[in-house]
Formats: structure tokens, C-alpha cells, sequence
């Protein structure tokens, strides 16, 4: 029998087999009539609950991918807006002209 | 799996007789007793039915199943009435007088399982998943909650201690 490697991937079958004998346990019918006994003790959660448990990753992994994909849609088809100059923000007439004039009216009759 | 979660008993039986083998086996290399191997085995088997729920079926379920006998293994023996570990008979270490070919395998079997007695208990169960069982290290990683590396270490060094014996076992025969 070789020295064993440190790194080695393989199961060693002779060492294996050895172990297996010396762990058998024995017939298996007892142990699993014994557990299936002890089994129908056992509450255990109804279907609709294991669904909904293993399904809830399910629907947030879906609602991840479909914020995901309408965010790099959504930016991908937007036109990109152009963004004024500060000469063309200080020039630009005001939005709303009149509020302006009763705002100077008010400082003037002031 | 589903079946089994919401109590369908054929199919948790079916669970049951797939993985009950290796359920005890590895209950035993932690427990050496084998009564309370099979309790612990049992133990587990149930606290997985009542966890199936927690399963995740996009993972392997050998590894998962066996944390659960691993841990409960554990906790029995912590729980069980402190015994004095035997040391290794020096006659069984020794070799001693053969036995006849009847008792051959007997005798060998006891003198593995009180070699992986003398084992560190996560020692005893990487080396029985990965040589008996056929887990990867990665799996075995996973059923023990230790890095990768620290498997193949430990594998190795029960494999040094363990292959020496069945040498001078086969040397004396």
C-alpha cells in the first residue's frame, strides 16, 4: 500500500471497503421501520407552505431580473438630454415672466 | 423531497432507505457505539423531515441530510454519560496471536473502529465520507462546515494512521 499523497482526489477502495465492514450497521429494515414509526409522529409543514417556501426565492430572483432588465432597457432607449450651458440658463428668459414683474412691482412700490 | 416535506410517508420512507446506510455509518464513526448510532441516525432523520421545508433543492441532498446526522452524532455524545475512552489493546495494536479466518474480519473490524476512535471526530468523519461514501471534499466541506483544505488534510491524516494498520494487517497475514 503506497504512502498516501496529501492531495490525493481518489478514494482509496481497500481502505474503503475495510471501513464499511467495520461500520456495517446491520440489516436496515428495523432502523427504517423504526424511523417511519416514529415518522407518523412527526407534524410537518402542508404543501401549499413547502411550495411557497421554495417558490418565494423564485419570484424575488424574478422580480430582480425584471427590475434589472427594464432599468438597462429603459436607459438604453431613453435619448440622452442635453444639458444647458450656464450662459444659456443665465440668458434664457424667465419661466414665469409675470411673477417676476409683481415681484419688482411690490420691491419698487416698497 | 416535496412530497416527503408535506408528510407523504412512502415518500419520506423512500428518503429513508436511500440514505439510511450511510446515515449510520457515519453516526457510528462519531458515536463507535452502534445503539447509539442508530439513535442518533434516527434522531437526525426526523429533525430533517421536520426541516425539509429548510432544504434547498437546488443543493445536493446527501450533504445537507448528513450535517444534520453529523450534528446530532455530536450532540449525543457530548449528551450521553461520559465514558472513559479505551485506549487501543496493545495486543490488537501490537497484531497479536492471528485469528482464524472466521474471525478475521471480526477482528479487524475492531481494530479499525477503535483506531478511528482514537481519531478527532471531524478526522473520523471526513475519512468515512470521502473513502467509504464517495463524498468529494467539497461536499465534505460543506457536511462539516470547514474549508476545503482543511478536508484534505484531515482525510490525509486519518488515511496515514488508518493505512498503517491494515499494512501490519496484511504483513502478519
Amino acid at each position: 500500500m503506497k504512502e498516501p499523497m496529501p492531495f490525493d482526489h481518489r478514494p482509496d477502495t481497500a481502505l474503503g471497503d475495510a471501513l464499511r465492514r467495520a461500520l456495517d450497521p446491520g440489516d436496515a429494515a428495523p432502523f427504517v421501520a423504526r424511523v417511519l414509526a416514529r415518522a407518523s409522529e412527526v407534524r410537518v409543514a402542508s404543501w401549499d407552505a413547502v411550495l411557497a417556501r421554495w417558490a418565494r426565492a423564485g419570484v424575488a430572483a424574478a422580480v430582480f431580473v425584471a427590475l434589472a432588465a427594464g432599468y438597462l432597457v429603459g436607459r438604453a432607449t431613453a435619448a440622452p438630454a442635453a444639458r444647458p450651458s450656464v450662459y444659456d440658463a443665465l440668458m434664457a428668459p424667465p419661466a414665469h415672466p409675470g411673477e417676476v414683474e409683481i415681484v419688482l412691482a411690490s420691491v419698487i412700490g416698497n | 423531497m416535496t412530497r416527503a416535506a408535506a408528510g407523504d410517508r412512502a415518500a419520506f420512507g423512500v428518503l429513508v432507505e436511500r440514505y439510511a446506510g450511510v446515515a449510520r455509518r457515519v453516526a457510528r464513526a462519531v458515536l463507535g457505539n452502534p445503539e447509539d448510532a442508530d439513535d442518533a441516525a434516527q434522531d437526525a432523520m426526523l429533525s430533517a423531515l421536520v426541516k425539509l421545508d429548510q432544504y434547498d433543492p437546488r443543493r445536493p441532498f446527501g450533504p445537507w441530510l448528513l450535517r444534520i446526522v453529523s450534528n446530532a452524532a455530536t450532540d449525543r455524545r457530548r449528551r450521553r454519560t461520559v465514558r472513559r475512552v479505551e485506549p487501543l489493546d496493545p495486543g490488537l495494536a501490537a497484531g497479536g496471536p492471528r485469528p482464524d479466518t472466521a474471525a478475521e474480519q471480526r477482528a479487524l473490524g475492531e481494530r479499525l473502529r477503535q483506531a478511528l476512535a482514537e481519531l478527532p471526530e471531524r478526522r473520523r468523519v471526513a475519512v468515512v465520507l470521502f473513502d467509504v461514501e464517495g463524498y468529494s471534499h467539497a461536499e465534505i466541506a460543506a457536511v462539516l462546515g470547514i474549508p476545503e483544505g482543511t478536508v484534505r488534510s484531515e482525510v490525509f491524516h486519518a488515511r496515514r494512521r488508518l493505512r498503517a494498520l491494515l499494512v501490519d494487517w496484511k504483513e502478519e497475514a
